[in-house]
């Protein structure tokens, strides 16, 4: 069985459109982290203590709520998590408690007022003020500290024009999925930035399977336009990029529906990463090099880049 | 050709018996009855079984995640020449902006100090050192109490018995500790974080006690606008501290803070009702405010305790500086350790004791829990200790000169009992009651044969997480790498046939070997880990199709199958190299920046990208090698 075996798609050509629709995206993400205010960023950056409690049977936030207003708690955020019966219940930064006094009174509160419904506490989190801020600003870091690596890396091993290809190909990747990741208010903790840093790991891999090929034809084609050993190498490598797209989109939505439910969020970010990745390492990282060709010395810079390889 | 393959065959075939032989005890005790493993245990072999399968990070587990910081500020200023006002107030503001900022203590520490412009060298360091000296013997001795705490700690931990902690340094003043399986935070966190400091002082004399209270009392009556004297005509008659006993419970009534400390001076807690209302007797409020909120316990053997609603109030009134001006110099206001009950009512003892300790928990050599004997403390548990010499013979002078006064034994600030001295005491031991349940000594017993900490320390993040979540975790885990991986299973074999069953037997090879490796280098698996060995069965077979298309590709031109082999592997060999350095580097440096469970994540992609590039570049290599060999086929199942 074969598919997409000799597709013959001028992508460079249609570039303009890609951008169209990159652009457009980011767009909504830049929109909804306005309206959002930032992303709604978890207990790990944001700090606080917050407590993930299973009841045996249905319960409302309100019920919650009201079992906790005797003792004070009574404005915290409470939400519901996944199917089971889960809630989470969010308290904002406190400085005369510790956290396992505080987790102690709120045990006390709901005892006394939930006594019907047996319950457990399944996680209690407790970040102070400056952890969280650290844990950004390291977050941040590491995910700049990665592209830095890729522009090297690649710069090294290719033309530093496919260098800028492919990191700028991984913004896009992140912002958009970021973006997404904003709009569907999903929560944004230490999980979802490994997930973003994996997203930056796999559409390199994929933006270099088709550099790869590139490479390959510059030297074999000579005589070829720049833009037909593009389309060339996007199409040979097209059924390598779908298939093991798919392969690894398959497995994350495994994670996705069958998972524990902590580890949703960081496989959403996957989900939807894979598409935004393999889109761009299509649309966005070979049109990009073309771009810059074409402004910066045409083909002939690249043909230097033959011989000396 | 052959020779090479025999020699790679072996090698695979090795590794394939090691990784069961690695897997063995984890598979073992994952099948393990309770009985078996109750028998195990009474053998002693279970803890060896467990070190030897695959280590389960605490968010599968179950387990306390605790992170501390090293109070810096605190031991600075244990550590300056002298501690005047000036320097309390630099160490203040540094406390102040360290609480929200990212920087460096010492570096506040110095701007600070350069803004008053005064030299580091009037606290520390010889007359006429350089800021910059000064401050390089600030961070050795900040960096060997953090090491010196992170010891204690251990020692602590390890007598406690909780089983494979790990304590680790991180970020030079933090210590991180992680207690597998313990679900009791409360327990844990009494015997860490304690400071463990234990001083011996002697109370202050009823007749001192009395005064300072009375002197307090007037002070605050004053400056709420009650003049005392006006009102009573006999000005001698003052109401004292042996006068509250005649107070009945009855009268008490609850009133605001806002009543006793007036309308401008408002607690700014986050506060609740509950917190800010007072338990006190509305007769004796008006004249004696702070009296009021006293209570006379001797019914229990106390003298005087606080109602637990009143304590914040007392202390807040405690900490004003006018009244701070009233308590002599040389004493200090002091709470008990443990709260007491007369009725429904629950109290904490207050006491005023000497401000220099006569003795501290320095000297001890040995401390034990026993259950005490006397009349008084049968079935009690009780601490005793042993003093060396030097500290024997300080406490020997100190219970001779002083019988018959009380001393109050003194930990972390709270007084944990205060026996009247009977007896000289010349041997060095001495015994510590009053400590409540048994948990609770054989904490104090740890502690106080571990030592105190240079310096207090204070917990900056922690996290729980209870069994049943790790186990649902777990389950969810198997179900969706089992699921993902069927799904591939069935993709590969029906895209690629004969080719796609090699790369299936690849990709189960690659899943076993990732265990085997976690197993045997102790490697930990935590949730996201679990995430990446589910990414690393979708990206393993990355590999292999980029292979598989290039001999698809190559077989198109007409080449032999063979020679389409050969240069399938080589030609791909450079992007499937290329692409897999790159996803190693973000894992790098994801290890490098992530805190405990995104490491766990690292690691298995990390592993899980070495191994899928082995398995596909020389496992399925050497299986395409031995079928061609056989026979020369015209047709290539792929």
């Amino acid at each position: 069985m074969q598919f997409l075996q000799s597709v013959h798609i001028d992508y460079i050509s249609k570039r303009k459109k890609a951008y169209f629709i990159s652009i457009s995206l980011l767009i909504i993400g830049i929109v909804s982290y306005i309206v959002r205010g930032g992303p709604n960023y978890g207990i790990d950056f944001k700090g606080g203590t917050s407590i993930l409690i299973e009841f045996e049977k249905t319960i409302t936030t309100q019920d919650i709520r009201d079992a906790l207003i005797p003792a004070g708690y009574g404005n915290s955020e409470i939400k519901s998590f996944g199917t089971q019966n889960q809630y989470i219940i969010y308290i904002g930064q406190q400085k005369e408690l510790s956290a396992s006094e505080m987790v102690g009174q709120i045990q006390q509160a709901i005892s006394a007022s939930i006594t019907d419904v047996p319950y457990e506490i399944l996680e209690t989190d407790s970040v102070g003020p400056k952890i969280g801020q650290e844990l950004r600003k390291a977050m941040v870091m590491a995910i700049l500290i990665a592209l830095l690596l890729m522009l090297i890396y690649i710069g090294w091993r290719f033309e530093f024009v496919f260098a800028v290809g492919a990191v700028i190909a991984l913004f896009h990747d992140v912002l958009i999925t970021l973006g997404i990741f904003i709009l569907l208010n999903y929560e944004l903790s230490l999980k979802e930035i490994a997930a973003f840093l994996t997203i930056v790991g796999y559409s390199m891999n994929d933006t270099i399977i088709v550099y790869d090929r590139i490479r390959e034809n510059l030297k074999i084609y000579r005589s070829d336009d720049l833009n037909v050993i593009l389309n060339r190498s996007i199409n040979t490598t097209m059924s390598r990029t779908v298939i093991t797209s798919l392969t690894t989109f398959v497995v994350v939505l495994s994670l996705f529906i069958f998972g524990s439910e902590v580890i949703k969020g960081f496989a959403f970010v996957m989900l939807v990463g894979i598409i935004i990745g393999t889109y761009s390492s299509i649309f966005v990282a070979s049109p990009v090099v073309f771009e810059w060709q074409m402004r910066h010395g045409g083909r002939q810079k690249l043909k230097m880049a033959k011989k000396k390889r | 050709m052959r020779g090479k393959n025999l020699f790679k065959t072996i090698f695979i075939i090795a590794l394939v018996v090691w990784a069961l032989y690695a897997l063995w005890p984890t598979y073992k005790l994952q099948t393990l009855t309770t009985d078996e493993s109750e028998q195990l245990d009474e053998e002693g072999r279970l803890v060896s079984l467990r070190n030897k399968a695959i280590r389960m990070g605490l968010d599968l587990q179950g387990g306390m995640y605790l992170t501390y910081e090293v109070d810096l500020p605190q031991l600075v200023e244990q550590l300056a020449r002298n501690k005047d006002d000036q320097l309390i107030s630099i160490l203040q503001k540094t406390r102040e902006e360290l609480n929200v900022s990212t920087e460096n203590f010492l570096d506040i520490l110095e701007r600070c100090f350069e803004e008053e412009e005064i030299p580091l060298n009037r606290y520390w360091g010889e007359r006429g050192d350089s800021d910059s000296k000064v401050l390089d013997e600030l961070r050795n001795e900040a960096i060997e109490a953090v090491d010196r705490s992170l010891q204690k700690l251990r020692n602590r931990i390890d007598q406690f018995g909780v089983s494979e902690p790990s304590i680790q340094k991180v970020r030079d003043r933090r210590i991180l500790i992680e207690l597998p399986g313990v679900s009791n935070p409360d327990d844990a966190k009494a015997l860490i974080g304690r400071t463990a400091l234990l001083e011996f002082k002697l109370l202050k004399d009823n007749e001192v006690f009395t005064k300072v209270i009375d002197d307090i009392d007037k002070a605050l009556a004053r400056s709420r606008g009650v003049v005392i004297e006006a009102e009573l005509p006999d000005t001698t008659e003052v109401v004292t501290v042996e006068e509250v006993v005649e107070q009945k419970e009855s009268n008490d009534e609850v009133i605001s803070v806002n009543e006793l400390f007036g309308e401008e001076e408002i607690l700014t807690t986050e506060s609740e009702e509950a917190d800010t209302a007072l338990l006190v007797d509305r007769e004796i409020f008006e004249e004696n405010p702070f009296i009021a909120l006293l209570r006379d316990t001797r019914q229990a053997g106390k003298l005087v305790s606080v109602p637990i609603e009143n304590i914040k109030a007392v202390d807040k009134i405690l900490e004003r500086e006018d009244i701070q001006s009233l308590i002599p110099p040389d004493a200090q206001f002091l709470w008990s350790s443990e709260t007491f009950r007369i009725g429904d009512q629950e109290y904490r003892e207050l006491f005023i004791v000497n401000n220099e300790a006569e003795l501290t928990g320095r000297y001890i050599t040995d401390a034990r829990v026993t259950i005490g004997s006397d009349v008084q403390s049968a079935g009690m548990p009780e601490v005793n200790f042993a003093l060396n010499r030097s500290g024997a013979t300080i406490f020997s002078r100190v219970t001779g000169a002083n019988l018959n006064k009380r001393l109050a034994i003194v930990l972390d600030n709270r007084v944990v009992s205060a026996p009247n001295i009977q007896t000289k005491i010349p041997d060095g031991r001495g015994r510590i009651t009053g400590i409540g349940e048994m948990d609770e000594a054989q904490m104090l017993a740890i502690v106080l044969r571990v030592g105190a900490l240079d310096a207090p320390i204070q917990i900056v993040e922690e996290r729980t997480v209870g069994p049943s979540l790790g186990r649902d975790s777990i389950t969810r885990g198997q179900y969706s790498i089992i699921i993902g991986m069927i799904i591939v299973i069935l993709f590969m074999m029906v895209y690629y046939r004969m080719a796609g069953v090699i790369a299936n037997f690849a990709l189960i090879f690659n899943l076993v070997l990732l265990m085997a490796v976690l197993a045997q280098f102790g490697f930990v698996l935590t949730l996201p880990g679990v995430a990446g060995i589910v990414l690393t069965i979708g990206m393993a077979v990355d590999a292999n199709v980029l292979v598989f298309e290039r001999i698809r590709e190559e077989l198109r031109t007409g080449k032999t199958v063979r020679a389409s082999i050969d240069a399938g592997y080589s030609r791909a060999f450079k992007a499937i190299f290329d692409a897999n350095v790159t996803t190693l580097l973000t894992a790098l440096v994801l290890y490098q920046f992530g805190t405990g469970p995104v490491k766990g994540f690292a690691v298995t992609l990390s592993i899980g990208v070495i191994i899928s590039m082995f398995t596909a570049l020389v496992v399925t290599r050497v299986i395409f090698d031995y079928i061609t060999s056989r026979r020369v086929l015209t047709k290539l199942s792929i």
